[in-house]
């Protein structure tokens, strides 16, 4: 493994302005990580280093050094509220894991992780090995594809009445029943056509998830962070799930179905991964 | 199976297409918001993040930014194969 010649040895002082820290990206198993050693690597995320593999008896992470000029507490919150920057650092840090991911099971770890020294890299291995140990093995052999539900509005608006059951039902009793009730009937399908909507998306949702759920190891209904209208329509539900490489294609297979019956209801599915399993690398998950 | 990264396009204009910026907020999201926690020796403050996507969105639509977003892309792609 190549030392830098620009990012130091580690300094003894936490301030002198050459400390440098270890950045944590993921923790593999010692065994397979052992048998990438040799491997092209990606960048780190930080020009100067180069990535490394601190190793312990079975676990092994994947750090590089970097410094805490810019890496330290208060220069590194700084530095996240430049987008462009913490932007790049992200897509840097997902390059590294995704590596390493293609060829064996890691536990990817969320932005941020630095240690001051190798020995702190060491010992959080040892103290988490009873936690990280149990998530390689439930994480091996399968990655993380994300699905995401859109709602083109107009069109589920004018086929409403025929993908809520409510509304058809409404609809069939309005067409037999005396023009009266049958007006009545109409005035009370147009004031539901808003509620049955939500309902519409709402169920969508969930057959989604329960479909899906049954095609993976694991699913997550996630937050939706930013309210997204493209050209589908406007997000209106955001999944996760666990899936094993090996059963990729019945997960696909089955979303395509879904995908298709619910086309005409204005729904969309998009179907993004595969990812390295972030949203399954806790313990409770 | 492509890179995520793959799906990152740039429409004839410069502009990131919506399909680039979806990603782009699809890794953000992984990367910032999931991932195992564990608490390192340098602490940042989670709350911080979602005014990182803000400020994200807003710079995304920025061509300069964009470009120099997709630079960092085409450098680290380039540095080995893509499977």
């Amino acid at each position: 493994m190549s030392e830098s010649e620009q990012i130091k040895s580690p300094q003894s002082s936490y301030n002198s302005p050459d400390a440098i820290g270890y950045y944590v990206y993921c923790v593999a198993e010692s065994i397979p990580a052992e048998e990438m050693a040799g491997d092209a690597r990606p960048g780190a995320i930080e020009d100067g280093a180069d990535l490394e593999l601190i190793k312990t008896d079975k676990l092994t992470a994947i750090v590089s050094k970097v410094p805490l000029s810019i890496y330290g507490e208060s220069a590194l919150s700084e530095k996240l509220l430049d987008a462009a920057w913490t932007a790049i650092r992200a897509m840097r840090h997902e390059h590294v894991v995704e590596h390493f991911a293609r060829q064996t099971s890691v536990v990817p770890l969320r932005f941020g992780t630095i240690y001051l020294n190798r020995s702190g890299v060491e010992q959080m291995l040892s103290d988490k090995q009873e936690q990280l140990i149990p998530t390689i093995q439930r994480l091996k052999d399968r990655v993380e594809w994300g699905v995401n539900m859109f709602c083109d509005r107009a069109t589920l608006l004018d086929n409403i009445t025929n993908v809520s059951p409510r509304l058809r039902e409404m609809a069939e009793a309005a067409k037999s029943a005396p023009p009266g009730q049958s007006y009545l009937l109409q005035k009370k399908i147009e004031a539901s056509r808003t509620d049955e909507t939500k309902a519409a998306v709402a169920r969508a949702a969930d057959e989604i998830e329960s479909t899906l759920k049954g095609e993976s190891d694991g699913s997550v209904k996630l937050r939706i962070l930013k309210v997204e209208t493209t050209e589908h329509g406007e997000l209106k539900a955001k999944f996760a799930f666990l899936v094993p490489r090996s059963r990729f294609e019945n997960f696909r297979e089955a979303a395509e179905q879904l995908a298709q019956r619910m086309e005409s209801s204005g729904i969309r599915l998009e179907l993004t991964g595969p990812w390295p399993a972030y949203n399954f690398a806790n313990a409770d998950e | 199976m492509s890179s995520p990264f793959d799906q990152i396009v740039v429409s004839s204009d410069g502009e990131l297409a919506e399909e680039a910026e979806l990603s782009l907020l699809e890794t953000l999201d992984h990367v910032l918001n999931r991932g195992l926690v564990i608490a390192g020796e340098i602490t940042i403050s989670v709350a911080d993040v979602d005014l990182i996507f803000v400020g994200l969105n807003v710079l995304v639509s920025s061509v300069e930014k964009a470009n120099e977003v997709l630079r960092e892309r085409k450098k680290t792609t380039s540095k080995e194969e893509t499977g």
